[in-house]
């Protein structure tokens, strides 16, 4: 961190005598960010595993993917998702200048509109289970399934952040603390629209087409 | 570690976000998806099909991670663009070369679906 060459004298200490303290935040979104790079590795192994399974013989006499989800409903889950990224990220701009009401509205949008992608997942699960197609049927709707609850289940517990994030802000106020929780907030928020795109499109799009 | 004489408002990771930035990765993003809705929609042959939603989708993360992370290869964010660039292997790997395997694998070990209905009469 430091900029200016030391200069050399006698009296130069070769070793720092107390210890260095690292950038509180830095500290905290880097690992939060190694974090997510690790989730997205679990990611990479059940689309993986979703590309293995993804043919009519796993299927098991089950439609694939096209018959199964609708494309103008996955694209309407998209701008929903975007849309809760969207509002949680223009509410970070609130640590700026610690204008709380920002971060306080920014995440309450946020939270209702990944609440309701949520809705919009589950339902979708609900109809293809109701209508025979359940997670047990064959090993591609297992797959399938796996892939997609393990996206909700990310969204879910991103859900629970924001609100507990909210009563943090709202009782505590922007203190280093809770700007290091709600950066890393911001980024798991952001890396659940990235996975989403790819799942649209890998899934929603292409499943099935092939 | 302590964090009392620390001003948050100041760090990097919080000045580098703006609203312009989330406008262009939202509309960037979802414009790149209705793009590939439609493309999807029209059907066309299979390696057009890949080619064409692979590159909405290229340019809907690249838009990601430029504008929302706001990676680049500034003093603040250098380790994560690096790390991100050392995980990109891993990806490949791990996606690439099992759904490679898999596919030469259903051609050489299962039997044919037509072969197998016309054994069940």
């Amino acid at each position: 961190m430091h900029s200016e060459k030391p200069t050399l004298t006698a009296k130069t200490a070769l070793w720092a005598y107390e210890g260095e303290e690292h950038d509180f935040i830095s500290t905290r979104t880097f690992g939060f960010w190694l974090y997510l790079l690790s989730d997205a590795l679990i990611f990479a192994g059940l689309f993986a595993s979703y590309a293995v399974m993804d043919n009519p013989m796993s299927a098991f006499g089950h439609p694939l993917a096209n018959g199964l989800l609708s494309a103008s409903r996955g694209l309407i889950q998209t701008f929903i998702v975007l849309g809760s990224v969207f509002s949680v990220s223009v509410g970070s701009l609130g640590l700026k200048t610690g204008n709380k009401g920002l971060v306080l509205g920014g995440l309450a949008a946020g939270g209702l509109l990944g609440a309701l992608f949520i809705w919009f997942g589950v339902s979708d699960l609900q109809v293809m289970a109701a209508a025979g197609n359940g997670p047990l049927e064959s090993g591609y709707l297992a797959c399938l399934y796996a892939l997609l609850i393990t996206h909700a289940l990310h969204m879910g517990f991103g859900l629970l952040w924001i609100v507990a994030m909210f009563v943090h802000v709202a009782r505590w106020g922007l203190d280093a603390m809770n700007t290091a929780r709600l950066l890393c907030l911001r980024m798991f928020w952001q890396f659940q629209a990235s996975v989403w795109v790819v799942i649209y499109v890998y899934v929603y799009l292409f499943g099935g087409a092939h | 570690m302590g964090t009392h004489h620390y001003d948050p408002t100041q760090h990097p990771e919080v000045r580098q976000g703006t609203i312009l930035r989330y406008v262009l990765a939202t509309v960037i993003s979802a414009a790149a998806m209705v793009g590939a809705y439609y493309v999807a929609m029209s059907k066309p042959p299979l390696v057009s099909l890949i080619e064409e939603l692979a590159g909405t989708l290229l340019v809907a993360l690249l838009a990601q991670a430029a504008l929302y992370f706001g990676l680049d290869v500034s003093r603040a964010q250098i380790w994560k663009s690096v790390s991100l660039v050392l995980t990109l292997p891993l990806f490949i790997i791990s996606i690439g070369i099992t759904v490679w395997a898999f596919s030469s694998l259903y051609g050489r070990t299962m039997p044919d679906p037509a072969i197998m209905s016309s054994m069940a009469m």
